[in-house]
């Protein structure tokens, strides 16, 4: 465990030299950023011009899952995304042979090598929304309570994790160049709504085979909702068998997997 | 052979190179787009105890989803990177040997990925009107079909150029994706592709008649959906016309500002190449 810590400190110190080569790369990614985020609140700011509920929630409800949807979105694009974006292009050229080599878990390094020092500064923009949204909160919230939604989000992260990586590893079977990243990022929209929404089997689909309603949706029930513990449960069976999933494509696809050399 | 069929017939070996992709992405796609929308603007309705809002009927607003990813697809033809890739990989130079300038390959290319999902709305369209004939997705009757795929020619030439002028910046910065990603939000919300306009305050929609943006997702689709007259839809070309020919000057700018000097940035084939577009003939 200190030996992964000490390398992912490594990878910060990289991905930060890195970055700052790259200027203005790095401040149009910033503002790409914080455009995103605008245009997600203004969405849900227009539609309370509207009604008062969205989905039972109030504006101010509604501004914890946005800023908690976000929340995660940026933790991800700092963490996760820049290496997942590259993951298709190595197993198709063969670049996974490194990678198998060294002494690590060629996963924890394929997944978390690049570290995106840009998309950092916006992580920081991210946690102001979120800490805003939760300030400005009318009714009272414990420690506790906010502690529980900041873990159930990381939890969300690792769902989100998971699904991107299940649309990517079928690349070590087609050899595509993208895998269905492109269907992945269309699928981001079922994170960004309410899982009130979803009714029948549209509600199977997205809290158990497809769980983009766990991500943000669910942690922020049970934080504006009185704690329910079958959608506790819920939420860690699901988080718990999609990493398992996830563990499984990725070790069959490694079998697959014909090296540069073969 | 014509040189552009060449171009054109390329361009789609290269869309149709991983088919099963291709094909489970794009009905993915559109599914999940419209089952999405659909549920949340179902649950909105219901809370409101409405079955119109802001002049769209909950089917019309059905329809307007499943309309605007592809019709954005239309908009924006070919994927982010299509000018700058080929500056950061060096591969710009062979237009030197080309008997073509970049434009006339580049709209091409363009043209090849806005037609072949103008095939995929039709598609779309004719599953929907076999399948679902009941529902008021008939609305969208042939005649309104072909204006608005029209409507979304000329507007994809408006927001080509766009995308041309901010791939151009490639010349001088080391990545432009972040500028074209946020090219594509603006276009997407201020042009009604994450809301219909009509929800946006009074003000708000006075000032964005001011930007192409209602023209360029908006109108095309309400023109399919049949809630556009003559008037809205010739009024709405003719304003797009004059922001070509804005972004034409810009694009002209930028060209002579332009840090290196090669002969295959002949702009002043631009106005020629523009005729290709179908809906210039039309008008």
């Amino acid at each position: 465990m200190k030996r992964y810590l000490k390398l992912y400190v490594y990878f910060l110190r990289f991905s930060f030299s890195k970055a700052m080569e790259f200027r203005v790369d790095f401040t149009f990614k910033i503002v790409m950023d914080i455009l995103y985020y605008t245009v997600n609140i203004l969405f849900f700011k227009v539609l309370f011009l509207h009604t008062p509920l969205l989905a039972g929630w109030t504006e101010e409800q509604m501004m914890i899952f946005v800023s908690s949807y976000i929340l995660v979105d940026a933790i991800s694009m700092t963490v996760l995304s820049s290496n997942l974006w590259w993951l298709p292009f190595h197993i198709n050229r063969g670049d996974l042979d490194y990678h198998l080599i060294r002494p690590v878990s060629p996963l924890f390094f394929l997944s978390l090598r690049e570290f995106s020092a840009s998309s950092f500064m916006n992580l920081l923009i991210a946690i102001g929304i979120f800490a805003y949204s939760l300030l400005s909160y009318s009714q009272d919230i414990s420690a506790w309570n906010v502690l529980l939604l900041i873990l159930l989000l990381i939890n969300g992260t690792l769902i989100y994790y998971c699904c991107q990586m299940l649309m990517i590893l079928p690349v070590f079977w087609t050899q595509s160049t993208k895998g269905f990243m492109d269907l992945f990022y269309s699928m981001g929209i079922a994170m960004e709504r309410p899982d009130k929404i979803f009714k029948g089997w549209l509600r199977i689909v997205f809290t158990i085979f497809l769980p983009f309603a766990l991500i943000a949706s669910f942690p922020v029930r049970l934080f504006i909702e009185a704690f329910h513990w079958p959608t506790f449960f819920h939420l860690t069976a699901v988080s718990v068998s999609l990493w398992i999933i996830m563990l499984y494509f990725w070790r069959r696809g490694l079998r697959t997997y014909s090296s540069a050399s073969s | 052979m014509k040189w552009w069929k060449h171009v054109a017939a390329l361009e789609l070996r290269k869309i149709l190179a991983y088919r099963s992709d291709f094909w489970v992405t794009f009905l993915g796609q559109i599914l999940i787009q419209i089952l999405v929308a659909r549920a949340f603007w179902q649950m909105i309705y219901d809370s409101q105890g409405v079955t119109t809002m802001k002049g769209y009927t909950l089917e019309m607003m059905n329809l307007n989803y499943l309309i605007i990813p592809i019709g954005t697809r239309i908009l924006t033809g070919e994927n982010i990177g299509f000018l700058a890739r080929e500056v950061y990989d060096g591969t710009f130079t062979r237009y030197l040997l080309y008997p073509l300038s970049v434009f006339q390959y580049k709209t091409i290319t363009y043209l090849t990925y806005s037609m072949f999902y103008v095939f995929q709305l039709i598609l779309i369209y004719c599953l929907f009107r076999t399948f679902i004939s009941s529902s008021p997705f008939m609305l969208a009757d042939v005649g309104n079909l072909i204006s608005g795929v029209l409507f979304f020619f000329v507007a994809a030439a408006v927001y080509g150029m766009m995308a041309i002028l901010i791939e151009m910046i490639s010349l001088w910065a080391d990545n432009i994706w972040s500028l074209a990603v946020m090219l594509r939000f603006f276009v997407s919300f201020f042009g009604g592709g994450f809301i219909p306009l009509t929800f946006l305050p009074a003000w708000a929609q006075e000032t964005l008649l001011w930007t192409p943006f209602p023209y360029l997702i908006s109108l095309p689709v309400r023109t399919i959906m049949g809630l556009s007259n003559f008037a809205e839809v010739s009024k709405g070309v003719l304003i797009l016309f004059i922001w070509i020919l804005f972004f034409w000057g810009v694009v002209k700018m930028m060209l002579k500002k332009g840090s290196i000097d090669i002969r295959v940035l002949e702009y002043e084939t631009l106005p020629k190449t523009l005729c290709l577009f179908p809906a210039f003939f039309v008008l």
